[in-house]
């Protein structure tokens, strides 16, 4: 064979669409599609069909120094013993990698932190569905699908199985940001009548999503929901191996990304560890996050790509490309996906890093036993996990500002798009008098930047970004707004 | 000796080689002695994974030919793409032919460094919707499929207990399974257009399941035979008038089914709807891109008028990338059915765009990847 093939999951979210990637004779790659796929039929979104840009080779780097992983190694062991070490593993990788770096932890004497904040605020009974949600088959089957995503842009992948369950006779509500164009209905309603006005009932099923930034009055409300309802829930996430690393790191700190944040910031957190999770691609303000970063004593970064992170990195520990890694995901519906790769480069430096810090030697096949033994007896045939917890205590809802992110995997993977752009409704335009090729210009504590606008239906006086913009402070903010 | 024009049945003659591959290993056995005498540089071929997937890999190793997969139906994969740029043999279903002949009237592939060996072609089905379709339709697991072939209107199952189970496709397209929708309305079943035409249409007698029907359509197709022939990899003999006549008239019953069922898929739709219909249709697309890259005879490349044009910014109700390729495809589309096939909102894409090209490819008699010579009737440049 001239190149190489590898069959692998797309890393833009945790649908688990699977795919081909290309590598030929010179290293340059290409996309093909792998129609029997069972998640996506071969069928790729936007950030799919340009995934040969994602992968970006990481270099191993000690202070900034090009080094041999070996020397890596050694650096990174010599800062972390006897160190306080924070570590952050969102769920980039396979399911082995992620259990080394658990390892790791252990043998560190700390836990590895998903920052997926959310969980710790909800009680654990209610974490294998938000975990774990409706099969994709099941969406389809459904009697009314409410919306609290805009499949569109955040998870494409959605479009073909809610469009399906329309043709099966399913009614669709949006309760998002802006009309949708598959919804029957699309309702900016207050979220105490969602119980109400939605219709939804045993037959029905819930589609949102969590994140690292989402905040957690908000998946409890759609928790109360699916109790109160009946209806069934499904929770979006926008890491490969989001529900797998979840389900290894059960019962560990969980700590949420902005804690992390905050800790570095306040000074207790001194040493953080990053297995593919890059702070600066997580937070809503990038720039922001990299100025917390420069107040760590150590920064370790074991990763696959090239993202802005390594930069800063005191080191970098560089892995092999996702798709050439043995190993495994579990997508959102609990099934188990498998890499055809075969290299263990990654799991490898991590089996030298532990044992230069006291613990075991490591091997992808035992790694690879381990999590089928932990995770994938109970979740190798998607099915619905009920919930299980009471009524949840929302507690007090975060305060909105007008710009909104509609997170998508250019979000998460600071990739370039050409979404370079707000939406806003007529009335705005209207109101700001913008012309036809016009710029709105939008003036947060951050600054100020103009952006192209398109117009939506969608609510009075919001602004919505696919983009990550330089105004931005959270997931959402406050900002003025004038035509320019 | 071999001549443009012959009509011959013939087979591997590696046993492993003839038992293995479909219909006596022929076109097997073709390509790899294509590349074992240097008559090309690589070979085309689908690498299995399993009876619903396999892998286009380019090769140089005569061995890995030998190893690769025979006729898949439900992994309806267009290989003209992975012919660009090099000295090749391939496999190719009539549309596969068609892309190739479509890409060096834009000088991407060079005919006279490309060998097509041309595979009949009944239609091709999704694997996913095979695999659901075994459960609904044959009551078969998946898992325990081994083999499938299409004989006599009938799609034929064979499982690991030695079992075989057959449905008539017109059933099974009735329940919504069956072949893609782009197959059903094809009405080129034998690939005329390729340097050899293979199948197992004709093959009769003793020879029925382990021998090639091959009929020689140029001078490359006389150059792949009497390569294989001297290389020793292949027997050959005359076709009997019998078996010519009955592969015709197979070809005759599917030519008019597919004349049939082209009038069912497109409906008429009134001219004061047109528009309404195709932003309706579209409506839902997420701008991935994916029908252009997949698209086995855009020549384009990343610089192209669909995405020059088109921008996520604008507001128009169809966007200008499905508008300009409408009509930038309206004489090249082949209706191979792999934009339908990727698109991730199930979009049709296929069936909007023969609706829109083939009436236009009529008026001007015009049949896209038939024959080099012909020019399309949009061609902006000439090239060559």
């Amino acid at each position: 064979m001239i190149g190489n093939v590898y069959q692998t999951v797309c890393p833009g979210c945790n649908m688990g669409c699977g795919l081909y990637i290309r590598e030929d004779e010179e290293g340059a790659l290409a996309v093909d599609f792998m129609k029997s796929s069972p998640a996506n039929l071969g069928k790729l979104c936007r950030f799919g069909m340009k995934l040969a840009h994602h992968y970006s080779k990481a270099t191993s780097m000690v202070d900034g120094n090009e080094v041999s992983v070996e020397d890596a190694i050694k650096a990174a062991s010599d800062k972390l013993k006897g160190a306080d070490v924070t570590m952050l593993g969102v769920g980039n990788t396979t399911n082995e990698e992620s259990l080394a770096f658990s390892k790791i932890a252990d043998a560190l004497g700390t836990v590895v932190n998903t920052g997926m904040g959310v969980y710790s605020e909800l009680p654990t009974e209610c974490h294998p569905t938000v975990g774990v949600g409706i099969t994709l088959d099941d969406i389809e089957s459904a009697n009314r699908i409410a919306l609290f995503v805009d499949p569109y842009i955040q998870y494409p992948l959605l479009v073909r199985r809610i469009l399906a369950a329309k043709k099966n006779g399913a009614s669709v509500v949006s309760v998002g940001w802006k009309d949708l164009n598959l919804a029957d209905e699309n309702r900016y309603i207050d979220p105490d009548m969602y119980e109400s006005e939605l219709g939804l009932d045993s037959e029905s099923v819930i589609i949102a999503d969590v994140h690292p930034n989402t905040d957690p009055g908000w998946v409890k409300r759609m928790l109360n929901l699916a109790l109160k309802t009946q209806a069934k829930i499904l929770f979006m996430k926008p890491f490969v191996n989001a529900t797998g690393v979840d389900l290894l790191c059960k019962g560990t700190g969980q700590k949420g990304i902005s804690e992390i944040m905050d800790g570095i910031n306040e000074g207790s957190i001194k040493t953080l560890v990053t297995l593919n999770s890059d702070p600066i691609e997580l937070m809503p303000d990038g720039d922001a996050a990299a100025a917390t970063l420069t107040k760590l004593d150590n920064l370790i970064v074991i990763t696959s790509r090239d993202g802005p992170v390594n930069k800063m990195a005191d080191i970098v520990i560089a892995t092999e490309p996702l798709y050439a890694k043995a190993g495994s995901f579990m997508n959102v519906e609990g099934l188990l996906l498998n890499n055809s790769g075969e290299s263990t480069t990654g799991i490898d430096a991590m089996s030298s890093l532990n044992q230069n810090l006291g613990g075991e030697a490591m091997d992808y096949q035992s790694l690879h036993n381990n999590v089928l033994e932990s995770i994938v007896q109970k979740y190798t045939k998607p099915k619905y996990k009920e919930l299980a917890c009471e009524v949840l205590d929302i507690g007090p809802v975060e305060e909105k500002g007008n710009l909104i992110y509609l997170f998508n995997p250019f979000m998460w993977f600071d990739q370039p798009d050409d979404n370079d752009f707000v939406m806003v409704n007529m009335n705005m335009v209207n109101k700001l008098g913008l012309g036809k090729g016009g710029m709105i210009a939008l003036t947060s504590d951050a600054g100020t930047v103009n952006m192209r606008y398109r117009v939506e239906d969608m609510p009075d006086g919001l602004i919505l970004t696919a983009k990550k913009l330089p105004v931005a402070t959270g997931w959402t903010t406050i900002v003025s707004t004038e035509a320019v | 000796m071999v001549n443009v024009g012959d009509m011959l049945v013939g087979y591997a003659t590696d046993e492993d080689v003839r038992k293995r591959g479909a219909s006596g290993g022929l076109v097997t056995a073709v390509l790899a002695a294509a590349l074992e005498k240097g008559l090309v540089e690589n070979v085309v071929v689908m690498k299995h994974i399993n009876e619903f997937e396999a892998v286009p890999i380019i090769t140089d190793d005569v061995d890995e030919v030998l190893a690769s997969t025979g006729s898949l139906h439900s992994v309806p994969v267009n290989l003209a793409k992975y012919a660009m740029g090099r000295k090749v043999a391939m496999p190719a279903k009539p549309c596969d032919t068609q892309a190739v002949i479509e890409q060096a009237k834009r000088d991407m592939i060079d005919l006279d460094n490309t060998y097509v060996v041309g595979l009949n072609c009944g239609g091709s089905m999704h694997p996913v919707t095979t695999k659901k379709m075994l459960v609904a339709m044959y009551d078969i697991d998946p898992e325990d499929v081994v083999g499938e072939d299409i004989e006599k209107g009938k799609l034929i199952f064979k499982t690991k207990n030695g079992e075989e189970k057959a449905i008539a496709i017109d059933e099974l397209e009735e329940a919504g399974f069956g072949r893609r929708e782009s197959c059903r309305f094809c009405t080129l079943k034998i690939p005329v257009n390729a340097d050899l035409a293979c199948g197992n249409w004709g093959v009769i007698g003793d020879l029925a399941g382990s021998a090639t029907f091959c009929q020689v359509m140029n001078d490359k197709g006389v150059k792949l035979l009497e390569n294989a022939i001297e290389a020793g990899r292949i027997e050959v003999e005359p076709a009997s008038d019998k078996a010519i006549a009955i592969r015709a008239k197979v070809n005759d019953v599917m030519v008019n089914l597919g004349s049939t069922l082209e009038k069912e898929i497109f409906p008429e739709i009134p001219d004061e709807e047109r528009v309404q219909y195709y932003m309706d249709q579209m409506a839902d697309c997420i701008d991935c891109g994916a029908c252009k890259e997949v698209c086995p005879v855009c020549a384009c490349g990343e610089d192209s008028k669909c995405t020059m044009f088109h921008s996520l910014v604008d507001n128009y109700k169809m966007s200008m990338y499905h508008l300009v390729r409408l009509l930038h495809l309206s004489d090249s589309c082949i209706a191979c059915g792999q934009c339908s096939d990727v698109c991730p909102s199930d979009i049709p894409i296929t069936l909007l765009q023969s609706r829109f090209a083939i009436p236009s490819q009529r008026k001007r008699e015009y049949t896209p990847g038939m024959n080099v010579d012909d020019v399309p009737p949009f061609f902006e440049v000439i090239l060559k």
